[in-house]
């Protein structure tokens, strides 16, 4: 478990980058099996310091041992805490003000930092944030070929690929899985021919841009408007970049509809995601509902988990079911440990439960 | 002054990040010591994750004998960096217009210092001669 390692590396080069010394001490202790697990750093001033792993959550003591309770725990100082704030915002927080509004900050390496403090108003404005009360550090982990058992399904032809949409709960895999679908597009594999991509990255999850440079690997043949609205960034790339296919992440408003509309009519394919439990509930969606309807995406890509296992139903606009994946049938076994609980059975958890952590038990407890 | 100018739109302007306005400064053609002193700003805050101010009095300290300053104009300019990247855009553009007016100032004071000295070396040459003529007399 070293710098070295791909899979860890990113971790400790945040930690060499960002963290306070006390801290990155801590960190630094952690059991390798632990760094692989884990999925986000938790600091909250005079509070204990935490780390969300694969599906549980525990307080982080100073040795680098993990605790239920937070009696043991490190506990991160204010000084510490505004020194990490700092640290994130590369000690030039006006350059990042527009990122502090928008409550994250996007880091080098593609990790993402949720911030806390009191906000700050003109007017009915917000303008920026002050003491700075908890940093939530989410790594980014990119999982190259997650998407490449998918892939087939979504390809019309060796040059061209259906209008795709991806439906799940929250935190299921749906970004991690446009963001491999993306680059399979725009990079071609030995059955397709790589096409000229345009990402609109309104919240910088997918490209997770960092100063001008993608710290995700999202193909060759890439453009990436960052920071920019769905609606106003497909104009944008349509006028601008000539793109075969534009990638959006998380569809939601009116707005978004009527630009996804525009890009199909200018010949444009479109790979895009939205929360949905299934086909039936965003078709419900006031807005985006009508884009899975006839005329409108030609291929759904719905992710769930049943049992502790998770699956991809690929379905046509129809709702006819194409190709139906689960663990074991390709795809990577890091895409099915993601924010979950992996191959531990979970029960018939439902639904609802498939992606939100509802889950119950502890892999390292027994 | 012309620096602080630089160094406002870099910040103010363009949004770049202190380490790398400070980096930009120091390639320019800003010129002996003052470019030394940026670049090393700019590799202080890089490697040792250092905020401005500490960065520029530590540059500021190491370069001390090469500056054409005197200790007390020295001292003014080191605290320079304390308030830069503490704040948003806006505040920002306060802090180095404040800067630019200590610096006025100061440019002011030396100018005078000068041109008082100069007035001295200047009736300095006729008093000269008047002693010597009053001497030989």
């Amino acid at each position: 478990m070293t710098k070295d390692n791909p899979d860890t590396g990113i971790f400790y080069d945040l930690l060499d980058n960002y963290m306070p010394a006390r801290i990155k001490a801590a960190l630094l202790r952690l059991e390798p099996g632990r760094v692989k697990e884990l999925e986000e750093i938790r600091l909250r001033g005079a509070l204990p310091l935490m780390g969300v792993f694969a599906g549980y959550d525990r307080f982080i003591g100073a040795d680098g041992q993990l605790f239920n309770g937070h009696e043991k725990a490190l506990r991160v100082t204010e000084k510490e805490l505004n020194e990490l704030f700092y640290r994130l915002c590369d000690q030039s927080l006006y350059a990042y003000q527009e990122d502090i509004i928008r409550g994250f900050i996007t880091l080098k390496g593609g990790h993402r930092a949720g911030v806390c403090g009191t906000v700050v108003y003109q007017g009915d404005r917000i303008t920026g944030m002050r003491d700075i009360s908890s940093v939530s550090i989410r790594l980014s982990r990119q999982l190259k070929g997650c998407a490449e058992a998918v892939f087939p399904s979504i390809i019309r032809n060796h040059r061209d690929v259906y209008n795709t949409l991806i439906l799940s709960p929250p935190r299921c895999g749906k970004t991690t899985l446009l963001r491999d679908l993306c680059r399979l597009i725009s990079q071609g594999t030995d059955f397709f021919s790589g096409l000229r991509t345009a990402v609109i990255d309104e919240r910088s999850e997918l490209a997770a841009m960092y100063r001008g440079i993608p710290q995700n690997d999202l193909g060759p043949r890439t453009d990436i408007l960052d920071g920019c609205r769905k609606s106003e960034g497909i104009e944008m790339v349509l006028r601008g970049m000539a793109p075969h296919v534009i990638v959006v992440d998380e569809l939601g408003g009116t707005r978004d509809a009527e630009s996804v509309k525009l890009a199909w009519n200018a010949g444009v394919r479109l790979m895009a995601t939205a929360h949905a439990f299934d086909l039936t509930d965003f078709r419900g969606r006031f807005g985006v509902g009508n884009l899975a309807h006839q005329e409108g995406f030609e291929r759904i890509i719905v992710l769930g988990i049943n049992n502790g296992k998770r699956w991809i139903r690929v379905m046509n606009t129809h709702g006819d079911e194409l190709d139906f994946l689960v663990q074991g049938s390709g795809m990577p076994a890091d895409f099915h440990r993601m924010y979950g609980l992996g191959t531990q059975n979970v029960g018939q958890a439902g639904r609802e439960a498939a992606c939100t952590l509802k889950t119950h038990g502890d892999p390292c407890q027994p | 002054m012309e620096i602080l100018v630089s160094l406002k739109n870099l910040m103010c302007s363009l949004g770049t990040p202190l380490s790398v306005s400070f980096e930009i400064i120091g390639k320019e053609d800003t010129g002996g010591v003052w470019s030394d002193i940026f670049l090393e700003s700019s590799r202080i805050m890089k490697e040792q994750h250092r905020d401005a101010g500490w960065a520029w009095k530590d540059a500021l300290y190491r370069f001390r004998d090469q500056l054409p300053l005197s200790h007390t104009e020295v001292e003014a300019l080191d605290n320079l960096g304390e308030l830069l990247g503490k704040s948003d855009r806006i505040s920002q553009e306060t802090i180095i217009d404040m800067e630019k007016e200590k610096i006025a100032l100061l440019e002011k004071k030396a100018r005078e210092l000068a041109d008082t000295k100069g007035k001295l070396y200047r009736n300095l040459g006729p008093l000269t001669g008047a002693a010597m003529v009053i001497l030989l007399i």
